[in-house]
């Protein structure tokens, strides 16, 4: 079988998602076994012209990044958004305020002119390009990349929950958050992480993103049956549903 | 083999000595809670346990179980996983929702995998001391049982009642020291926590008697409590991952790191969420929240008696607790559905 030509790039972010990739360990060798890095700056130093499989990393935050995604799109047969800030802006759309100079100013003090500093509202890779799939979670889960990997080299279609985290916290028996008295938001994200948040005594922070049609409404009206407010719920999607959030409306 | 009395400290030394012989699962403490998990020491058993998060269906029906293996090139294997185990305290409810599960899976075409696993299973059923805030089995007739299982135990004051329905059951009991005949006062007790059941199982009232409700439910498809109740739904499908009279799974293959050989797996499934009734094409023939929501009741209180002669729901009440949302209550459901009927 011929190996995939696979090239991963990075936009802003932590690059915290490559790192799970460099330390897959013996899974790198399996992985390298079907695919065929041709660019890839965290580990060689080669570059290409065109690639089978093009991972992107972190958000679109500058004018010139749209451009150089623009370019990655065109060369690349499989576009892959790898991780929260690739798949919906995850926390750096935090900064997504209606007056982008004043988050200049607070980041970046006297040298907030500067060209190289202009920053731009921050947009997730599907709003720059066609993504053909996602590795969601911050950061992404090794487990669902290497199995997207493995669906892509053998043609076929990846299944990815669809599903609320909850399922994975009743499957694992953990006892939900909402009966410590915190507002969780599993019930709206995205399964296919396992539910470690609440297992570990930690409410869901929504990393993976929302379910598709994620019922925002129901979120609001049960903040009443465990004495929360919608600011609660609010306050929580801010971290990485922050577009969600602000559509969120009353007290 | 007529019933015997055990002292608590019997009881104890007998389940110590299961425990050496053979993997012992039975509910224990789980933060406020109680789960089944294989037990380690006597003294983690917790016999006075209201509910258990997930009922005992994890172990007859792992919600990941492999199938089968195979490569491209030499077709597949099957692959039974089973290993023998005692299911220790099961409550009566439980145990009649292992009944149902074995009328789907060993009828007609038995179910290769939930037949040798459930032929490994020996049930120790335990009487119910604690009931749960939710539960309604004594509405539905499942507070006690008298078949379905091995061995049964009732606590009655400090010592329990103890018996033996079948030869797995007598050779789990000869494993006992100190076994007494059961005397007259200890089986009259006994029959008092079985009428007792009755009323403590009771927790909710369904104002209807079960078998009204498949054509109650007839009358009510279009009826606002769907539409009212579903609003706050979200498609979580806790009400069925924590059933245990559900059944569904979903199969699914991964292939192996080399894509030369790889796995199939029947996983749980659970028909509350959205991507359940998808069909090749991607047409989605559940598709609103409404209908997913509707359809576990139609399925529990119509579908199943209808074809089976019983409820595909046992009254654990574990639905109630498990809903975020607060809108799974079955009984809430169909005694809405009874105010409008009459
Ligand atoms: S998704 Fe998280 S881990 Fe991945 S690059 Fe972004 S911030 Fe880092
Ligand atoms: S802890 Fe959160 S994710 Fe888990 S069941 Fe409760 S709401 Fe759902
Ligand atoms: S439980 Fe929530 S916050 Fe934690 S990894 Fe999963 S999606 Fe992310
Ligand atoms: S529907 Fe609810 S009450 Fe009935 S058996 Fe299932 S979990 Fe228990
Ligand atoms: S009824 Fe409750 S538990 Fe069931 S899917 Fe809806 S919100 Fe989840």
């Amino acid at each position: 079988m011929k190996k995939l030509r696979m090239a991963i790039f990075d936009f802003a972010c932590c690059e915290g998602c490559q790192l799970q990739i460099v330390n897959m360990e013996e899974g790198l060798l399996d992985l390298l076994d079907i695919v065929e890095p041709v660019e890839w700056r965290e580990a060689i130093s080669d570059q290409s012209e065109e690639y089978d499989l093009a991972f992107v990393e972190g958000s679109i935050t500058r004018e010139e990044d749209e451009q150089r995604l623009k370019d990655i799109r065109q060369r690349a047969r499989i576009l892959v958004a790898l991780g929260a800030c690739a798949v919906n802006g995850g926390v750096n759309r935090l900064k997504n305020a209606p007056d982008m100079d004043e988050v200049r100013r607070c980041v970046y003090g006297n040298s907030a002119t500067m060209p190289h500093l202009a920053t731009a509202p921050t947009k997730a890779v599907g709003e720059v390009v066609k993504v053909d799939f996602e590795v969601r979670g911050c950061p992404m889960s090794r487990r669902e990349f290497t199995y997207i990997v493995r669906c892509l080299a053998a043609a076929t279609t990846p299944v990815v929950p669809t599903y609320p985290v909850c399922v994975e916290c009743k499957l694992r028996e953990t006892v939900c958050r909402y009966e410590f008295n915190e507002v969780c938001l599993g019930v709206v994200t995205r399964a296919g992480c396992n539910a470690p948040c609440p297992a570990g005594g930690q409410w869901c922070y929504g990393c993976r993103g929302l379910v598709d049609d994620p019922n925002v409404n129901g979120a609001k009206d049960i903040m009443d049956k465990y004495g929360k407010t919608v600011a609660d719920l609010r306050s929580r999607m801010e971290l990485f549903n922050s577009v969600e959030a602000r559509q969120c409306q009353g007290q | 083999m007529p019933a015997k009395k055990l002292s608590q400290s019997a009881l104890a030394l007998w389940v110590r000595k299961l425990i050496e012989t053979r993997r012992v699962v039975a509910p224990q403490a789980k933060a406020e809670h109680f789960a089944y998990a294989p037990l380690s020491q006597a003294e983690d058993l917790r016999l006075d346990h209201d509910v258990t998060i997930l009922p005992p269906r994890k172990y007859l029906m792992p919600p990941s179980e492999v199938l089968l293996r195979f490569t491209r090139k030499d077709g597949y294997t099957s692959v039974i996983e089973h290993e023998p185990m005692i299911l220790f305290g099961v409550h009566p409810y439980d145990v009649a929702a292992i009944a149902q599960a074995d009328r789907y899976f060993l009828h007609d075409r038995p179910d290769i995998h939930y037949q040798t696993r459930r032929r490994s299973i020996t049930i120790v059923a335990s009487d119910v001391q604690n009931a749960s805030e939710d539960v309604f089995a004594a509405c539905l007739g499942t507070a006690t049982v008298h078949d379905g299982f091995d061995v049964l135990l009732t606590r009655v004051g400090d010592a329990y009642v103890i018996e033996s329905r079948t030869p797995a059951g007598d050779a789990l009991l000869a494993l006992a020291q100190d076994l007494q005949e059961a005397d007259p006062v200890s089986l009259g007790r006994r029959e008092q926590v079985w009428e007792d059941a009755q009323k403590l199982l009771r927790r909710q009232v369904l104002k209807c008697n079960p078998q009204e409700l498949p054509a109650l439910l007839d009358a009510a498809r279009e009826h606002p409590v769907w539409e009212k109740r579903s609003q706050t739904c979200f498609s979580c499908g806790s009400c069925v991952t924590v059933c245990p009279s559900c059944f569904c799974f979903d199969v699914e293959d991964e292939l192996d790191p080399d894509l030369q050989s790889g796995t199939r797996r029947r996983q749980w499934d659970a028909c509350l969420l959205s991507g359940f009734a998808v069909v090749a094409g991607g047409h989605n023939f559940r598709k609103r929240r409404e209908e997913r929501y509707r359809h576990r009741f139609y399925r529990k209180a119509k579908y199943l008696p209808e074809r089976f002669g019983f409820m595909g729901c046992v009254g654990c009440g574990r639905c109630v607790k498990a809903c975020t949302a607060g809108i799974a209550n079955p009984v809430e459901v169909y005694n809405t559905l009874l105010e409008g009927a009459s």
